[in-house]
């Protein structure tokens, strides 16, 4: 009988708001997108030529090893700083952490279209206590990057 | 056992890092977690059991600090997850039992469907007890711990339970 007990299901945007609610210094959008989930995670997963279109902080985003769903990747900002990336990427899913940065998609099918969530954030000691003070700073990015992306989904 | 899924030094290492800060750590304990934390959720919260299980996980993560021997997650975590699953449930306002006459009957080919269907027709707090005591398996003693009530109220819970459960499957 145990076996049909119901089990609840937590999706990948659950999964990041889960992620983005107990990460101080995240700024987390969502927003369901008019296109299916194939054609929006084909564009996400891209991720070399995504970052640096959603992020201004982000120049160029080089992927330097892959094995399986975990990669490593290079970031280099617009002044030339560099950072080493580990990246989770699975269909629907991705999270990746630098020392200082911290950064999340995630997308779900819903109804005809999909629901589509980005997180950014930034991993500074004693952002816990700064939380509070940077939400204005911080606040608006995740929904600039996901109307970065909006926009090249088209009509 | 739950925790079969991660070798204790492992878990350990899982725990410290992701107290540290280390979000990769937060994703590997979530991907642990997850199945354990639906489990739970769902009989209690039912329609609502995704929301429960979100909002258990939060919980879990804004505290993992406080936990100090990682060893004792799964059960740290069972707290957490049927306490909120309780809440979430009750907050849905959908704890209104309908008469139990109009559970499907006995031998249906949807036993999935079923099953539900008559947890449907127990209250959160006595879905919780069924969970706790069928399918965690827990002693009286310990459910009446973990849910903050006495031993006595667990018993007559779970007797109402179990008999409306008999009840609607024709027993």
């Amino acid at each position: 009988m145990n076996e049909s007990w119901p089990v609840a299901e937590l999706d990948a945007v659950r999964r990041l708001r889960v992620v983005a609610r107990t990460t101080p210094g995240t700024s987390y959008a969502e927003h369901l997108l008019d296109a299916p989930f194939d054609r929006v995670w084909a564009l996400a997963s891209d991720l070399e030529h995504q970052l640096p279109l959603l992020i201004t902080d982000i120049k160029s985003f080089t992927v330097t090893s892959a094995a399986g769903e975990r990669l490593e990747a290079r970031a280099r900002s617009p002044f030339g700083l560099r950072a080493r990336f580990d990246v989770v990427l699975r269909p629907g899913w991705c999270l990746m952490q630098s020392r200082f940065v911290l950064g999340g998609m995630a997308a779900v099918p819903e109804g005809e279209g999909t629901r589509f969530a980005f997180l950014g954030g930034l991993r500074v000691p004693g952002i816990r206590l700064a939380d509070r003070a940077l939400h204005s700073l911080l606040e608006p990015l995740g929904g600039r990057a996901l109307r970065r992306f909006t926009d090249q989904l088209g009509p | 056992m739950p925790t079969a899924h991660a070798d204790p030094p492992e878990l350990t290492a899982l725990v410290r890092s992701a107290q540290r800060g280390d979000r990769m750590a937060v994703q590997e304990l979530l991907d642990l977690l997850t199945p354990y934390v639906g489990r739970l959720c769902g009989p209690i919260a039912l329609q609502d059991g995704p929301d429960a299980a979100q909002e258990a996980l939060i919980v879990v993560f804004r505290r993992l600090g406080q936990l100090r021997e990682p060893a004792a997650l799964f059960g740290w975590v069972r707290v957490i997850a049927v306490r909120e699953a309780v809440r979430v449930a009750r907050a849905a306002a959908r704890a209104v039992p309908d008469p139990l006459e109009d559970v499907p009957a006995k031998g249906d080919p949807q036993l999935a469907a079923d099953v539900r269907d008559v947890l449907e027709r127990l209250s959160p707090a006595h879905r919780a007890v069924l969970v706790l005591r069928d399918l965690e398996g827990l002693d009286e003693h310990a459910v009446s711990a973990l849910l903050g009530v006495p031993e006595p109220t667990v018993r007559t819970r779970l007797f109402r339970a179990r008999r409306n459960f008999r009840k609607a499957w024709g027993h």
